[in-house]
């Protein structure tokens, strides 16, 4: 019997291993994981796009979808806020830097950047942990700032302690080509800034449609009642952009999980415009 | 030109014996109870083909196991390493049926469609497929109605027509053709009064259907919306969510994917089959499920019946009717497409 290595075998990751943790918000629940190559050669050949997804794996426990944090730009390594939630992130909420751990990707379309994006006005609106692709897009944005017109930030957390990236959003604050908006539910001491849910917000700063794109991540409520205030103001469900997740084994769109309709979201997406979405079956 | 030859009946099993000389020999036998299905044959001694009915389960366990290792890993100081082999061996497929092979044709479409899926494509790069048309439909078949049968124009590389005493053999491809020139020997020259034959077999094969399923008219049923939404509450309600249909079925071919740890440091990846009727096919981690329960054999239906045609311009059915044997919820493919055009 012949035994060759399978050398395109693509449910492979990359061996990889932690560099750095912070933790993120006040109840432990989010943690920012820096993770870098054990391959030099593996890490010279990644390139991802702003919105697209990695399969993290460990050791005896699988594999799970987690979008990527870290814009293009950052060579450093590449960052994931993982939320602890099931088998695979509750074990890699409890390993310690140098940990080993598999990186397999990157996964999913991203949002068009350098297509339908581009020269446009964009309004970012997140809720709770689902900044993290949306921060690896912003920080393109900044890197590419003269191909953007007005740049645009709505960003809510239940409280001041669940906010992720709190000194890199001190940094944005300080910028005059950044409109920001971040606000928390409740009111709550020591809080000087935004209170409201992020659809109230995005209701007050009534952002523009003229030549602009929004870009929605969060919570299945938050979009749902973010969408109302946005129709208000004239948008087109072209011009918005909303990143999907679903429960995904292979992330190349053919174990069938994620699939809603004709589309598969790890492979046709994450990253949809709703004027598509209008079109199949809502099982997202 | 692809060829067309006569094999004797008495030539089939030496001619058998010479083709699988060096490669893997899956083929229909009877086993002990009775019961007939696909298996490997290591000697044609004591073993013979059956070929007097369907299989009880498709070739898809061959081309897309139960369960396989996808790598296996190590941890350790060395870090985390994975290591995958290739077994794959050239095989013969003698005997399969026309829905067989048009359920191989579809996992083409999904396996290989891009990404490549490298354990699929293995397999199928090195399987020669000698299809059996079926000059006699059983009572729970209706490939005709999603035209993956009885009598096929592609996807073998030969394909046998039973003629009583022997067998017409049509050539699929160029490596059909070759068979016929290396193997020579075993067989001869078809006649006129062959070809007509075959042509009468595939004609009155036709019209032995008992089953009349309407996929076609499901589908703009499906489009159009002209049916009793009230279908989809009833048909929740009687399945038990079991999983057979999808186990069963040639053309479903959804899996998940697991650590089997062997321990601390070592294990194994493994892909087994799911079935989209499982409560946790598509319950994501923090617990939200996009699909309620009550909705999963909507979900299943509308696929194989609507968006496999609009994605690929087939029906993710090829009318084996294995579900009708399976279901005991009695909503299997045929009866939900009874139900839905009734």
């Amino acid at each position: 019997m012949k035994k060759d290595n399978i050398l395109d075998n693509n449910y492979l990751p990359f061996a990889a291993r932690i560099e750095d943790i912070v933790i993120e918000s006040e109840d432990g629940s989010l943690k920012t994981f820096k993770i870098v190559f054990e391959d030099e050669a593996d890490w010279e050949k990644w390139r991802h796009e702003p919105g697209q997804f990695a399969m993290l794996s460990v050791a005896g426990k699988g594999e799970a979808p987690i979008g990527i944090a870290s814009s293009p730009y950052e060579r450093d390594g590449l960052l994931f806020t993982v939320n602890r939630a099931g088998v695979v992130t509750t074990a890699l909420h409890e390993m310690a830097v140098g940990a080993r751990l598999g990186v397999r990707g990157p996964l999913g379309n991203g949002f068009p950047v350098d297509g339908d994006l581009k020269g446009k006005n964009i309004v970012i609106i997140a809720g709770g942990f689902a900044f993290t692709t949306l921060r690896a897009t912003l920080l393109y944005l900044l890197e590419n700032r003269g191909d953007f017109g007005d740049i645009t930030v709505i960003y809510g957390a239940r409280t001041p302690g669940m906010l992720l990236y709190r000194n890199e959003f001190l940094d944005w604050e300080k910028r005059d080509d950044i409109n920001l908006y971040v606000t928390i539910d409740r009111e709550a001491e020591g809080w000087h800034g935004l209170v409201g849910f992020v659809p109230q917000i995005v209701s007050q700063v009534n952002p523009s449609p003229e030549g602009a794109r929004a870009l929605i991540c969060g919570p299945p409520i938050m979009i749902k009642f973010t969408m109302p205030p946005l129709e208000k103001a004239g948008w087109q469900d072209n011009q918005v952009y909303l990143s999907l997740e679903n429960r995904m084994k292979c992330g190349i769109g053919i174990c069938g999980h994620c699939s809603s309709g004709p589309i598969y979201v790890c492979k046709d997406g994450p990253v949809f415009t709703r004027a598509f979405l209008n079109t199949i079956p809502q099982e997202y | 030109m692809l060829k067309k030859k006569i094999l004797k009946k008495d030539h089939v099993v030496p001619f058998l014996r010479r083709l699988s000389r060096d490669k893997r020999l899956i083929m229909p036998v009877k086993r002990e109870r009775g019961e007939v299905l696909y298996e490997e044959v290591n000697s044609l001694d004591d073993t013979v083909p059956d070929l007097s009915r369907q299989p009880q389960e498709s070739l898809k366990p061959f081309f897309f196991p139960q369960e396989e290792t996808i790598f296996t890993y190590k941890t350790g100081d060395n870090g985390y390493s994975f290591n995958t082999v290739d077994e794959t061996d050239e095989t013969v497929f003698f005997g399969v049926r026309s829905c067989d092979i048009s359920g191989i044709l579809y996992m083409d479409v999904i396996f290989l469609r891009g990404p490549i899926d490298p354990f699929y494509s293995r397999r199928r790069n090195k399987a020669i497929i000698i299809g059996m048309a079926c000059n006699e439909p059983e009572d729970k078949c209706f490939c005709y109605a999603s035209r993956s049968g009885p009598f096929l124009e592609v996807g073998f590389d030969l394909q046998l027509t039973d003629l009583g005493n022997r067998y017409f053999v049509e050539s699929g491809r160029a490596r059909g053709d070759a068979i016929f020139e290396e193997f020579s020997l075993f067989f001869q020259e078809v006649t006129e009064e062959d070809e007509k034959l075959r042509y009468q077999l595939s004609l009155e094969a036709r019209s032995l259907f008992k089953r009349q399923v309407y996929l076609e008219t499901a589908f703009n049923r499906l489009k159009t919306g002209d049916f009793d939404e009230k279908i989809w509450a009833h048909i929740a309600k009687r399945c038990d969510r079991c999983g057979g249909c999808a186990h069963i079925c040639p053309t479903c071919t959804c899996f998940t994917i697991f650590d089997s740890p062997i321990d601390e440091t070592q294990g194994e990846r493994i892909r087994a089959w799911d079935a989209c009727t499982h409560e946790g096919f598509t319950r994501m981690a923090g617990g939200h499920n996009p699909v309620p329960p009550e909705d999963a054999l909507k979900r299943r239906f509308m696929h194989k019946l609507y968006y496999d045609r609009l994605s690929f311009k087939r029906s993710g059915c090829v009318g084996c009717g294995r579900c009708v044997d399976m279901c005991f919820g009695g909503i299997d493919m045929a009866s939900f497409v009874r139900l839905l055009c009734s």
